[in-house]
């Protein structure tokens, strides 16, 4: 059976005359490429009834020459020989002969094989078995000596260091650790070094750096606006997850289906921030609908491509033209991610629910604690209130609460709105909401300066606001109270504060008098306040200069609230005073507020807590109207009687509002992330959309896997969480395999299978398909370890080849994928830049956080942005933020990282698991002038000339320890020399030029070395780390 | 290809299989009437029915409200009344072909120009519609038209990039890089954005002296050497190799582009670059004539940035007089003197120029401001000059008020499939395989619209 196998994996292509043809690597392939369309699974587009992907009546088995499919790929009219002209697709005389074979042999048909199980074979049988050091090596070389060819000796211990290092942490090697690998002399060196790398944290960034392009991770929305989106504590999880080595089932688990765990931990509900990375959209004019296909059809492609390695998405609008899956199908996948509470718009703020706030590590033991600790408290203050009972109702049935003289303790009021004596024209006095002061109404662009009241709200300050509102119908914005002093009407720069209304939402802003300086609050859209009606709306500040430090409360009660922090993060940093008076009804520019009108508006100069905002919203009707004339009024008295009545009630509140407070201090330094939340009322369904088109539902179906790779039957849930557990388990022949394969791909630099996303008809056949399987099982068997699965590549003596290829293996296997010599490849461009970072001693090691944005060109968001995107102007970092690894680089999908970009990184827009890898003279200009390159160019000279006080030699030596992992030869010594020797006498003549190019970059410079000197090491400097030899892994 | 320097896939024992995600060679499937080609775009919309495509009775149905048949919906708010343009509109040239006030330098050149006035776009919202005609699709991320003919037929050039994009100065254009983004192409195919003339490529300037820079491409070169012994047959080492030699021509070659002190003070005047008006677009118009000279395969330029206030595109909602005056005075008289220069220059023989738009804007009033027009998705014009055409020759018709098409509709597929046979590429052939398919510009639509062809 082996020797069997052995055989039909030789014979791929080259002298396979003898060889019996086999139907999945040489057959099905033709059939997919040149018949399938017409032929295939596809029924839409099926012609004259007649399928090839199965046996059919076009094939006599044996016999070629009675077979039809024969006769018509050879018919002699042109018009009538398959395909036809019209697919402009032709088979030459090779592919026929592979077809007139399997048909002589009797047309068997094998089901595609990345939809039958994986099976771990034993391993081949090698004439070199003592080259192999595990199962890896076993089904490559048996592949290897089948081919003639004998692998290469074993890379040297400096360039395995390196590898390793690279593969591991994505950072080259220290010398400390190159020269203490060379130093050990155990049999077992060379693993134990592969453990030290493997435990650095570092190691769970590498491999994270991989899977955020899997995941489309991105720091802003995608589309249209591109707002910032506030998602980096997903990627910390990532990270994280590939640190403690989680098992990659578990991994799956967590990312698809955290919140349906039971009782999900707030990791793992972070996890599913995952289909949360998509690109989303608030631009106006969009449909809903639409948008809501748009975000699961990306969800079922990411979905496809990382897990199924199927291109899922081909069937949105007709059947599958190559892989067995249907249209349906692809609904019923849909279906999975069609169940949650997320909206279609984005709204273009940073936290679009639904998200979760994520406390620092080091808070997240009090905020669990918290958690249950405030539901006590709740209880505890709710079960006292319950027990006042009786005599509370009394009391307020009597109206006693009308004998009560202040709403709360230390009630004084700053400022409360007074009738004026004269009014403009325009502005009248008018009933209010339940008697009380007279309302002020305003008619068209009519409003009320009130000169003498000068009542700043500062934003170092704490301070409440609050008013009774009169909302026209329209939707316009509408100032109700403002102090601005404007700056500049063009740019809409102002100073001061604003209450106002968007969209009849309530919005609070304060300005500090720059552009793009302020911090700005709106209820969310559950705050949409009723037309023609009277609401009660205050607002509180704790002088904290953060937009987290504001709230509103609608009628007492606090609202859900949304900002649009700016780029700077949300805070105000200028002063919010300002010279204006307090206007009503205008913001003292365009807004007004005609048809509204506002009364009993007071500011305190303190926080007013939630049981104090209720009673004040309450105090009015209790006075004039009763506690039965709005629901906020029967609250405020029963809060009124509490207070004074109950002092264990009053206790119990106190440790309440205690509790609230410090989660709120916890949260408010606390940043969020996008989560998924299901819909548990109902279970997920879709709409089959007549050719993907979102106005078209037709059948209505349930969530379900393609049946293909199986069926979810009565042992899954079907929702995300059944699906989750279905693709890794047993039964599902895909996974296992697509996740090694992209694991190999990262290693070894391509797939077994080359097309990583496509396991499919149309996706490349497997070089290795045995071993693919052995090592899928394997890693399905350990557990899904991943840290394992990488272990056993890294550890191979085929990842231990020295990577040089002779000239016959260039022509049997030009492209490596036979791994006849060691992987050497062009770094990605997030490995290239913390290359340099690294060996230059300027990368900083911080790992997680916010996103950073280091150097770039000008204007690279500027020009792309929309007017209104709050990353439309890129405020460059400082200081250690422009040094961190690139994965922490700021990601704004419409203009990523422009130096990732032309080393070939996605856009992060779509799911991506495989990166084309091209060279380009623009990459040279990156590595050649950039100032992130050069000034590390020179950060490497000058560590370089301080730790080598003198001596040519020595000094190069210490150069090329960190930019290559090894020293020079001489030959490469004596043309550095040289150059380094023309670089020196260039820049003594001319000191001035050497101080321009020290001058580049924000880090220190060390003024006591010679800067000729210098200059002259920075160019070797910069040149050794643009070799190739530096460049390739 | 030269830009494109290894890191290709080469065939091995898996031939078939490989097959399909071997890349194809650069070149032509049949014999091309064009070699190069220079795209403009007009985000935002501009208007047919106020420029080349005369509607005589707009005049006598002005100020009517439209029913029955011609109800439409419009992407904002209600429809108004059919309002008539705002310009006069003259014959010109042999062909007679009118044209309206707002583009009397355009006019001059009808007799040049191919016009197509019975586009069909997808889409009445501007995203989808742009992508439409940025890439063939109303979504992100598929390849752009420029990068395809990238792909599909190299460059000519050793010391620039095949495909050059020059933004309206005042911003990118609606979808920002998206309009060429190389999608799933092969990076290198992507728009090379030419920013500020003296630093027109991002790091292109090197920050020593071009002594310091040569001596170092030198020691570069010799240690890559030296590595090269050591992987003899490396193809991608030998392509990094040729990477940074073409990045130092590089460095002298764009700048050279995009300086203009050798071009005559007459061409200066053409172009507009003395008129602040006409200036920034001048030179970018200019700088396409010099870049396709130099053998850059595709030049993209816009008329026209994103959106906000106040407008700069062509969408002319509020105030259509205003916004389109405004557009004009920057687009016409550049416009006009490429196609004057490169005609004089001989160029027009394998050069082909297009000049388009993601849609029209309709007949009616849209009922806010001074009179303004909506989208128009059903019926509007583009035109193409040069190569391969039918000179001074309109192609499709509009209904008498312009409204919709009523004659040979074009569809953005069509129109691209078009440019493709112009350039000697089979749009069915011309493709890519990506997750799963044959992936072409034109989807699994379009067709050549062969009565243009001259």
């Amino acid at each position: 059976m082996r020797k069997c196998w052995l055989l039909v994996v030789v014979s791929a292509g080259l002298s396979a005359q003898q060889k019996p043809v086999d139907f999945q690597r040489e057959v099905r392939p033709i059939l997919s490429d040149a018949c399938y369309h017409c032929h295939g699974p596809d029924k839409g587009s099926r012609m004259a009834n007649l399928r090839l992907d199965v046996p059919g009546p076009a094939i006599v088995a044996g016999k070629p020459e009675e077979s039809k499919l024969w006769k018509r790929i050879n018919h002699a009219t042109p018009a009538l020989r398959m395909p036809p002209p019209a697919a402009h697709k032709t088979l030459n005389d090779a592919q026929k002969d592979v077809l007139k074979r399997w048909i002589s042999e009797g047309a068997a048909y094998k089901e595609h094989w990345s939809f039958t199980a994986p099976v771990k074979r034993e391993l081949p049988a090698v004439k070199n078995a003592q080259w192999a050091r595990n199962g890896i090596d076993r089904f490559l070389l048996a592949r290897l000596e089948a081919e003639g060819l004998q692998p290469a000796a074993e890379a040297d211990k400096r360039t395995l260091a390196r590898r390793l290092s690279l593969d591991l942490t994505g950072l080259p090697p220290a010398p400390a650790e190159v020269e203490s690998f060379l130093q050990d002399t155990a049999a077992d060196a060379y693993e134990r070094l592969v453990d030290r790398l493997m435990a650095k944290p570092q190691y769970g960034e590498h491999r994270g750096r991989y899977w955020l392009d899997a995941a489309r991770y991105g720091d802003t929305h995608g589309i249209h606006v591109d707002n910032y989106r506030e998602m980096w504590p997903y990627r910390d999880w990532v990270i994280a997850a590939f640190n403690k080595n989680m098992p990659f089932d578990q991994f799956t688990l967590e990312q698809l289906a955290g919140d349906l765990l039971p009782n999900p931990t707030m990791e793992q509900t972070v996890a599913t921030g995952f289909h949360r990375c998509n690109i989303t959209t608030n631009e106006g004019g969009s449909i809903e609908e639409e948008v809501a296909a748009i975000y699961a059809k990306d969800r079922v492609d990411t979905t496809g491509a990382v897990w199924l390695g199927l291109t899922v998405g081909c069937a949105t609008c007709h059947d599958h033209k190559f892989d067995p899956i249907t249209q349906k199908e692809f609904y019923q996948m849909a279906a999975f991610f069609r169940n949650t509470t997320q909206k279609p718009m984005d709204g273009n703020i940073h936290d679009t629910p639904p998200v979760i706030s994520v406390p620092a590590e080091r808070e997240r033991a009090r905020w669990h604690q918290l958690l249950v600790e405030e539901k006590a408290r709740r209880d505890a203050r709710a079960a006292l209130r319950t027990r006042a009972g009786a005599g509370m109702d009394e009391w307020v049935r009597l109206g006693k609460y009308k004998t009560v003289k202040t709403p709360f303790k230390g009630y004084s009021p700053r400022w409360t709105l007074q009738t004026p004596a004269v009014l403009p024209e325009g502005v009248k006095l008018v009933d209010g909401a339940v008697g009380g002061t007279k309302a002020l109404s305003f008619g068209a662009k009519k409003s009320l300066e009130l000169p003498a009241v000068k009542h700043d709200l500062d934003s170092r300050k704490a301070f409440t606001v609050a008013a009774w509102v009169y909302l026209p119908k329209e939707e316009q914005n509408f100032a109700v109270a403002t102090k601005l002093d404007w700056v500049n009407k063009k740019d809409s720069i102002t100073q001061g504060w604003a209450f106002d209304f968007d969209g009849r939402r309530p919005r609070f802003q304060m300005m500090g008098g720059k552009k793009d300086d302020l911090i700005l609050i709106r209820a969310g859209a559950s705050g949409r306040l009723k037309a023609n009606t009277w609401h009660h709306i205050t607002v509180t500040f704790d002088g904290s200069r953060d937009y987290k430090g504001l709230s509103i409360f609608i009628d007492g009660k606090v609202a859900i609230t949304e900002t649009n922090p700016n780029s700077g993060g949300g805070m105000v940093e200028g002063s919010t005073l300002s010279k204006a008076p307090v206007t009503l009804g205008s913001d003292g520019n365009k807004k007004f507020f005609e048809g509204g009108a506002v009364q009993d508006l007071q500011i305190l100069d303190r926080q007013l807590r939630d049981d104090e905002v209720e009673i004040l919203a309450g105090w009015m009707p209790l006075r004039y109207a009763g506690e039965a004339s709005l629901d906020v009024a029967r609250g405020a008295a029963e809060l009124l009687y509490l207070q004074r009545t109950d002092k264990a009630w009053g206790k119990a509140n106190e440790e309440w509002l205690q509790t609230v407070a410090e989660q709120r201090a916890i949260t408010r330094r606390a940043p969020v992330t996008h989560v998924m939340n299901e819909v548990r009322e109902k279970d997920p369904e879709a709409f089959v959309l007549f050719r993907g088109m979102y106005d078209q539902p037709r059948d209505k179906v349930r969530a379900e896997v393609p049946a293909v790779a199986g069926a979810l039957g009565t042992k899954y849930p079907r929702n995300r969480l059944g699906l989750a557990k279905w693709l890794t388990s047993a039964e599902n022949p895909l996974t296992a395999r697509v996740t090694v394969n992209r694991m190999w791909q990262e290693i070894f630099g391509n797939g077994i299978v080359k097309t990583a996303e496509d396991f499919g008809a149309q996706g490349t056949a497997p070089t290795h398909p045995e071993l693919l399987d052995w090592m899928a099982v394997e890693f399905r068997e350990s557990g899904w370890d991943v840290k394992k699965l990488v272990r056993m590549m890294v550890t191979s003596a085929a990842y231990r080849q020295a990577a040089v290829a002779t000239e016959e293996k260039r022509k049997k296997d030009p492209e490596n994928l036979l791994m006849s010599r060691g992987p050497r490849f062009r770094m990605d461009g997030e490995m290239v830049r913390d290359y340099a970072l690294a060996a230059s001693g300027l990368l900083v090691p911080t790992i997680g956080g916010p996103s950073v944005r280091p150097y770039q060109p000008e204007k690279v968001w500027e020009t792309v942005a929309m007017e209104g995107s709050n990353t439309r102007f890129y405020k460059q970092d400082h200081g250690e933020k422009l040094y961190r690894r690139s994965m922490y680089t700021f990601w704004k999908r419409s203009a990523p990282p422009a130096s990732m970009e032309i080393f070939n990184a996605p856009t992060r827009e779509t799911c991506t698991v495989r990166r084309e890898r091209t060279n380009t003279p623009l990459q040279a200009l990156i590595t050649m002038n950039d100032v992130q390159f050069v000034e590390a160019a020179r950060n490497l000279a000058e560590r370089t000339m301080k730790n080598v006080k003198s001596g040519f030699e020595g000094r190069l030596d210490y150069l090329a320890e960190r930019a290559l992992a090894r020293p020079l030869e001489a030959r490469e010594k004596a043309v550095v020399e040289r150059s380094y020797k023309s670089f020196l006498s260039h820049y003594d003549a001319k000191p001035e030029e050497a101080k321009k190019l020290l001058a580049m970059g924000e880090s220190p410079q060390d003024g006591k070395l010679s800067a000729q000197e210098l200059a002259a090491w920075t160019m070797v400097a910069s040149q050794v780390l643009n070799l190739d030899e530096a460049l390739n892994k | 290809m030269l830009w494109e320097v290894g890191g290709g896939l080469a065939g091995i024992a898996l031939a078939q299989m490989e097959a399909q995600a071997a890349p194809r060679k650069p070149g032509t499937h049949f014999a091309p009437k064009a070699k190069n080609v220079i795209l403009i775009y007009l985000p935002g919309g501009i208007s047919a029915i106020d420029t080349f495509d005369y509607k005589p009775d707009l005049v006598k149905h002005h100020g009517k409200q439209t029913k029955g048949e011609n109800t439409i919906t419009p992407f904002f708010g209600k429809p108004g009344a059919v309002m008539k343009s705002p310009w006069e509109f003259r014959p010109y040239g042999k062909s007679g072909k009118y044209v309206s006030d707002l583009l009397p330098h355009l006019a001059q050149r009808v007799d040049d120009m191919t016009f197509f006035h019975s586009m069909v776009a997808r889409s009445n919202a501007h995203g989808p519609a742009i992508f439409q005609m940025s890439t063939g699709y109303i979504f992100q991320g598929f390849p752009s038209v420029g990068s395809w003919v990238s792909y599909g037929l190299g460059s000519e050039n050793q010391n620039l990039p095949s495909f050059v994009v020059l933004p309206d100065p005042r911003g990118l254009p609606p979808c920002g890089v998206a309009n060429w983004g190389n999608g799933f192409l092969p990076a290198q195919h992507q728009g090379v954005m030419f920013g500020d003339q003296k630093n027109p490529i991002a790091d292109l300037r090197a920050p020593v002296a071009p002594a310091v820079q040569a001596a170092s491409y030198d020691l570069l070169s010799q240690l890559n050497e030296e590595h090269l012994g050591a992987h003899p047959g490396d193809d991608a080492l030998a392509g990094r190799i040729r990477a940074y030699e073409m990045a130092a021509r590089m460095q002298v070659s764009a700048p050279e582009v995009t300086d203009i002190k050798g071009e005559s003070e007459a061409t200066r005047e053409a172009y507009g670059l003395n008129d602040p008006a006409t200036r920034a677009y001048g030179y970018n118009c200019l700088l396409a004539r010099r870049l396709v000279e130099r053998g850059v395969r595709c030049v993209q330029l816009f008329n026209g940035g994103h959106f906000g206030a106040p407008r700069i595109n062509w969408d002319g909602h509020e105030d259509l007089r205003a916004n389109h005056s405004r557009c004009a005075a920057s687009m016409d008289k550049p416009t006009a003197a490429l196609l004057a220069d490169l005609k004089q220059r001989g160029m027009l023989n394998d050069t082909v120029v297009v000049w388009t738009t993601e849609f029209g804007r309709l007949p009616i009033s849209e009922g806010i401001g001074e009179g303004g027009r909506d989208h128009n998705p059903e019926g509007f014009t583009s035109f193409m000059a040069g190569a391969g055409l039918k000179p001074g020759y309109s192609y499709g018709r509009t209904d008498e008020l312009g409204y919709k098409t009523a004659e040979n509709p074009t569809t953005i597929y069509d129109f691209h499939a078009t440019l493709l046979h112009l350039l000697g590429l089979d749009y069915t052939r011309l493709s890519w395989y990506h997750n799963g398919l044959q992936r072409r510009l034109t989807d699994v639509h379009g067709h050549v619209v062969k009565d243009v062809l001259a």
